[in-house]
């Protein structure tokens, strides 16, 4: 009798099946279709829900909080794995689905420690551009200040009403953020984003994820 | 009154010409015209009427504050049009005129003002009390508001969250030098400042005032400062943090910027402040700032025949700028003991003024400059209560505060070269001091960059102070006048209110409503504060002021609400709801199918054949650890302790009062882990109260509760035909009756996709999977189920289908069914309350609950005539008295019976099977229902879902 939801999964970009929460014609939150702009548009919005996102939670004195190594409220990378210190006993690991499982599978289990496979509940995008704070001051009451908000810095805070998790991962030297929500609020959060980005120039990146 | 030759600092643009409108009356101007210089060069004196009087009124501030200047532009009421840029084909109107701005009938009221005193309105429109309908009609046709289209569409507003180190409220010269200063110093400086430029009064300046401010304006853009012109700092509030009002934004129409200032630099300059003496509010009776706007940004020159009553070098120049610019003038100089007593001529226009010794002066210019009022409105928004100089005649900060600085005109009075050096100075304390809050914040905050080094030492105010010049104190003539010109109060009506007993400037403000128009005390609290002052023969300083509160200036609801969030949340198959014309409803955030068109139908074919339905709202929390038995125990008022893997059980949650506060299925997937579902509605509730417990009362248990709504989607597939079709999906789950039993759960393979789990449940009364799927797949998932199911009859059904069906079966849904006062047995489900744990949320209100007898209960009701559905919330009554005993709950028509079914609360003594009860339509009729057995109204014994 099966009864256990296997941890970690198959690559989610390669499945078939696989849908974004995002459309695929690029709509701002005004009713604008958008047109997608090519990687050297100065300020873009990425559907990056495909993925890989684990949910790493271990209490306090557990083996695992040792190997992720990262205090609440920064990140690190890992082999490709973004790991981001949430909230001071939750972690959430993003990269490819392969990398993903290793260090999941890396992990000492003992003590109180939850690994809960984040792909399908989260919706995913990447804010990228030198006007990328501008944009987030629209919608989060956040400092993004280079002080308060460094790149590696990881919050939770209230984007355009939707609770959000967001990394600060820089590209080289363009500023970029990882934007996290609920999968069901993905369309609405994408849109708004988009909006707010118009007075910048921005415009959506590559297609849909799946 | 001409436009004159090209004037040195003019702000307008000759090469571009602009028309618009003014009362359907064609205007021309030039770019860089406000209403108010287009109007003026156009020969326009009247722009207005006064609120109550409805006295013709003319420009007299001629800026931001002008109280008369308020018109219709297009669809915006209020526009301050000596602010206001003309556009080409801008239609301009006077606003609360009737029929028009040059005979306005209302004027009436002028013959009654003797009776019009302060108070009027209350003494007399309070009786008799059944008149106040009609008084409010009439009394509405003045207001003096404007008006709005309804129809006029959403327009984009606006919000902006930002941090600088330094806001400097105000970009005069003092503004501007301390933003440089401060901004050199190495702070992110935010620089705001009301008017379309910064420069301030130096705009409107001589030659080496022009240049002053070129130089700093060229420092300012030179330094990095980041400028918001056109925009207003209405508001300071705790901890710095500073509203700020964009009106001039690219895109928005305005733009509210929330900025949190490590250190505000108030410099917003001083205001001149109007004479009271009579007719001081006639056409052509103007301010000397106005005139010197009029002619040195706008080359306007507002009159040909001027009086000029100063007190003041600034009075002094208008003259000056007058007579350059070929007007005739005549200088009434306050300092050689000269005072105008009252301008006479007509309504529409002053045509002299007489000085004191009984001399008249012919003019159709007069002109007054004697003195300005501080606009400390931040300081008193950051605790300070500003005191006055007598020497001075104007109000100056008392106390310093350490995160808002003051400089400029607020600071005192002096030479350029004294304002800029106190303004650097302060710029560079603020640059300082927001250092060391920068680093405080660093250090508390984990996701910061990390503060390295000492803390930088709090730097102490060694600014040396400004002098202050002195100024004769002047507010009031010999005459009376008017003082506050928003609201048509005279200082006669002042001294009346004082002598009534309204004798505290507070008590005297909200009586006369002196102060609480547009210009918010910004030309009126001070001759208030004096008029009453010399009713009483105390000082100023002994009365006191008002208190300025925010906003500095009026904000319109738009910036206010900025721009319009409304998230919804929805599933992954909404592309295909969307496709299969499904209605929506909104339930939450939530966009739901609520039918594909025939909800009737979408019953009937999954009671007979199999339906499915997007039921993925339905609230899922991920639990895990050693210790979930004893979150579950703690938060469901039944038994969790043993529930075997592969088990689901249903739960109902109380609050702490014992009121049904949830309800839902948990089940237990592996040794260690649980799925709990929980109503669509209430899973971030029962979320937060899952982690309230846990993080508060239990911290020792070991529980990761983790929401996981959206990760799956959830489809409820229902029907006798349901296992049949989910057998063709199904990998690795044996779906025999016998081996997945009704309240069980297993996890397999659905359509190829793994991690699927689905139990044996459902809200329907049919045989029932709720299969959850990974919500990527979950598109993948409901189109698989159509395609394998086509010969089955499968069909969606929406909440209105699922809402029939649970009706007919009897099923409560919390917050429809139940109430804020509902404990466990008002919904028959004693037999879940378990009082031998040993705790559990809501016990010891439990305990008395269930041997309480006067509480309503739900019961299953069922009308007389078949044929009616009364309507949700109808009340069952009492047939004699009409004392009311219930209410229905929920109604339906069942297609499944060919009846209306019902549920509803109602007091135990009515609630045995068979009663008679009678419930009260909403036309007022009344009919007959009876009280059923079972809450079930369709096969009550449940054999159809164990199937």
């Amino acid at each position: 009798m099966p009864t256990s939801i296997r941890e970690g999964r198959e690559p989610v970009a390669e499945h078939p099946a696989f849908k974004s929460p995002v459309r695929a014609a690029f709509v701002s939150y005004a009713g604008i279709p958008m047109e997608p702009a090519g990687p050297d548009a100065p300020l873009t919005l990425e559907d990056a829900s495909s993925v890989t996102k684990t949910i790493v939670r271990a209490g306090p004195g557990t083996n695992a909080r040792r190997q992720l190594s990262v205090a609440f409220g920064t990140s690190r990378t890992a082999d490709g794995v973004l790991i981001a210190g949430q909230r001071p006993d939750e972690w959430i690991l993003m990269g490819p689905a392969d990398a993903s499982r290793a260090l999941v599978d890396g992990l000492d289990r003992a003590g109180h420690v939850s690994v809960i496979d984040g792909t399908h509940s989260r919706a995913l995008f990447r804010l990228t551009g030198a006007a990328a704070a501008s944009v987030l001051e629209k919608l989060c009451s956040l400092d993004w200040h280079d002080r308060m908000t460094p790149d590696r810095a990881a919050v939770s805070a209230s984007v355009a009403q939707v609770t959000c998790d967001i990394v600060r991962d820089d590209l080289e030297d363009t500023p970029s953020y990882l934007i996290s929500c609920d999968r069901s609020y993905g369309q609405y959060l994408f849109e708004v984003i988009l909006d707010a980005g118009q007075e910048f120039g921005m415009a959506p990146l590559g297609a849909p994820a799946g | 009154m001409i436009r004159l030759p090209p004037q040195p600092g003019e702000v307008i643009d000759r090469s571009r010409p602009v028309e618009f409108t003014w009362n359907g009356r064609s205007v021309p101007g030039f770019e860089g015209d406000t209403i108010a210089s287009a109007l003026t060069a156009a020969g326009v004196r009247v722009v207005s009427r006064s609120m109550k009087y409805r006295r013709p009124r003319g420009y007299m501030t001629n800026d931001y504050w002008d109280p008369n200047a308020l018109v219709q532009v297009g669809d915006d009421p209020n526009v301050r049009s000596a602010h206001r840029l003309i556009s080409h084909g801008m239609v301009v109107e006077a606003q609360n005129v009737w029929p028009s701005l040059d005979n306005d009938l209302r004027a009436v009221t002028r013959l009654g003002s003797r009776f019009l005193t302060a108070g009027f309105y209350y003494k007399t429109f309070m009786r008799p009390r059944w008149l106040w309908p009609t008084y409010e009609r009439v009394l509405a046709t003045f207001s003096p508001g404007g008006r709005i289209d309804p129809d006029t569409p959403l327009r984009y507003h606006d919000k902006r969250y930002t941090h600088p180190d330094v806001v400097v409220a105000g970009g005069g010269p003092a503004g501007m030098a301390a933003a440089i200063a401060a901004a050199e110093a190495g702070a992110g400086v935010l620089l705001v400042e009301h008017c379309h430029r910064l420069g301030g009064h130096l705009l409107w300046g001589d030659g080496r005032d022009r240049a002053l401010a070129a130089e700093l304006a060229a420092g300012v853009a030179a330094a990095g400062v980041e400028v918001l012109t056109d925009s207003t700092v209405t508001g300071r509030y705790e901890d710095n943090w500073t509203a700020i009002v964009q009106r001039n934004h690219p895109v928005a129409v305005e733009r509210l910027v929330k900025a949190r200032a490590k250190v505000l630099v108030a410099a917003p300059g001083l205001i001149e402040r109007p004479y009271v003496f009579a007719g001081n509010d006639k056409p052509g009776v103007m301010l000397s700032g106005a005139v010197r706007r009029f002619l040195n940004l706008y080359a306007v020159r507002p009159g040909t025949t001027a009086v000029v009553f100063t007190a003041n070098p600034e009075g002094d120049a208008a003259a000056a700028d007058l007579e350059r610019a070929g007007a005739d003038v005549t200088v009434v100089d306050a300092r050689r003991g000269e005072n105008i007593v009252r301008a006479y001529g007509g309504a529409k226009s002053v045509r002299g003024v007489e000085v004191t010794g009984g001399r008249k002066l012919e003019c159709d210019l007069l002109v007054t400059a004697t003195g300005w009022t501080a606009p400390t409105s931040l300081l008193n928004m950051s605790g300070d209560r500003p005191v006055y100089d007598e020497a001075s005649a104007r109000f100056f900060p008392s106390v310093p505060i350490a995160n808002v600085l003051v400089t400029g005109g607020l600071a005192g009075d002096g030479s350029h070269e004294q304002l800029v050096e106190h303004a650097r100075a302060t710029g560079y304390l603020a640059a300082t001091r927001a250092r060391s809050v920068a680093y405080s914040l660093q250090a508390a905050t984990t996701r910061s960059r990390p503060a390295t080094g000492d803390r930088p030492a709090w730097p102490a105010d060694s600014r040396p102070a400004l002098p202050r010049h002195s100024h004769p104190p002047l507010f009031r003539s010999t005459t009376h006048g008017v003082v506050d010109f928003s609201e048509d109060v005279s200082s006669k009506d002042m001294v009346g209110a004082a002598e009534e007993g309204y004798d505290s400037v507070e008590l005297l403000k909200r009586y006369t409503t002196a102060t609480m128009g547009p210009s918010q005390g910004k030309l009126e609290t001070v001759n208030t504060v004096a008029v009453l002052a010399e009713a009483r023969g105390q000082t100023i300083g002994e009365v006191g002021t008002t208190t300025w509160r925010p906003p500095y200036a009026p904000i319109t609801m738009g910036a206010l609400g900025g721009r319009l969030f409304e998230p919804v949340r929805v599933s992954s198959i909404q592309p295909w709801h969307e496709a299969g014309g499904a209605t929506f409803v909104l339930a939450g955030q939530w966009v739901r199918p609520d039918h594909y068109g025939d909800p009737a139908a979408e019953v009937l074919n999954t009671r007979e054949n199999v339906g499915i339905m997007d039921v993925t709202p339905l609230g899922k929390l991920d639990l895990r650890g050693p210790d979930v038995p004893k979150l579950l125990s703690h938060l469901y008022t039944n038994k969790w302790m043993k529930l075997a893997v592969g088990s689901v059980r249903y739960g109902i949650m109380c609050t702490e009062d014992g009121v049904v506060f949830d309800d839902g299925v948990t089940g237990r997937l592996g040794d260690q882990h649980y799925m709990m579902t929980t109503t669509s509605s209430g899973a971030a509730a029962v979320w937060e109260w899952a982690e309230n417990w846990l993080q508060t009362e239990h911290p020792g248990w070991q529980v990761h509760v983790t929401p996981v709504t959206s990760g799956f989607t959830s489809i409820n597939v229902a029907g006798p035909e349901s296992r049949t079709l989910m057998r063709r999906l199904v990998d690795g789950v044996d779906l025999d009756p016998e081996s997945f039993r009704y309240m069980q759960v297993r996890t397999g393979t659905f359509a190829g996709i793994e991690g699927c789990f689905m139990w044996r449940i459902g809200f329907t009364g049919e045989l029932s999977f709720e299969l959850h799927v990974p919500a990527g797949y979950g598109l993948a998932a409901w189109e698989a189920l159509l395609e394998a199911g086509e010969d089955l009859g499968v069909r969606p059904f929406g909440v209105e289908g699922q809402r029939i069906m649970r009706l007919e079966k009897g099923h409560f849904i919390v917050g429809q069914d139940t109430d804020g006062l509902t404990k466990v047995p008002g919904v028959g489900m004693s037999h879940l309350v378990k009082l031998d744990k040993k705790d559990f949320a809501g016990k010891p209100e439990l305990a008395h609950a269930l041997t309480d007898r006067s509480a309503p209960v739900l019961v299953a009701i069922q009308p007389t005539d078949p044929g009616i559905v009364p309507e949700e919330a109808s009340q069952i009554v009492r047939p004699g008295t009409g004392e009311i005993i219930g209410r229905i709950t929920s109604s339906r028509m069942s297609p499944t019976l060919g009846r209306s079914v019902c549920l509803g609360q109602v007091l135990p003594e009515a609630s045995g099977p068979g009663s008679e009860l009678t419930v009260l339509m909403i036309d007022g009729r009344r009919i007959t229902a009876r009280v059923l057995e079972h809450h079930a109204h369709f096969d009550p014994r449940g054999e159809r879902a164990r199937g």
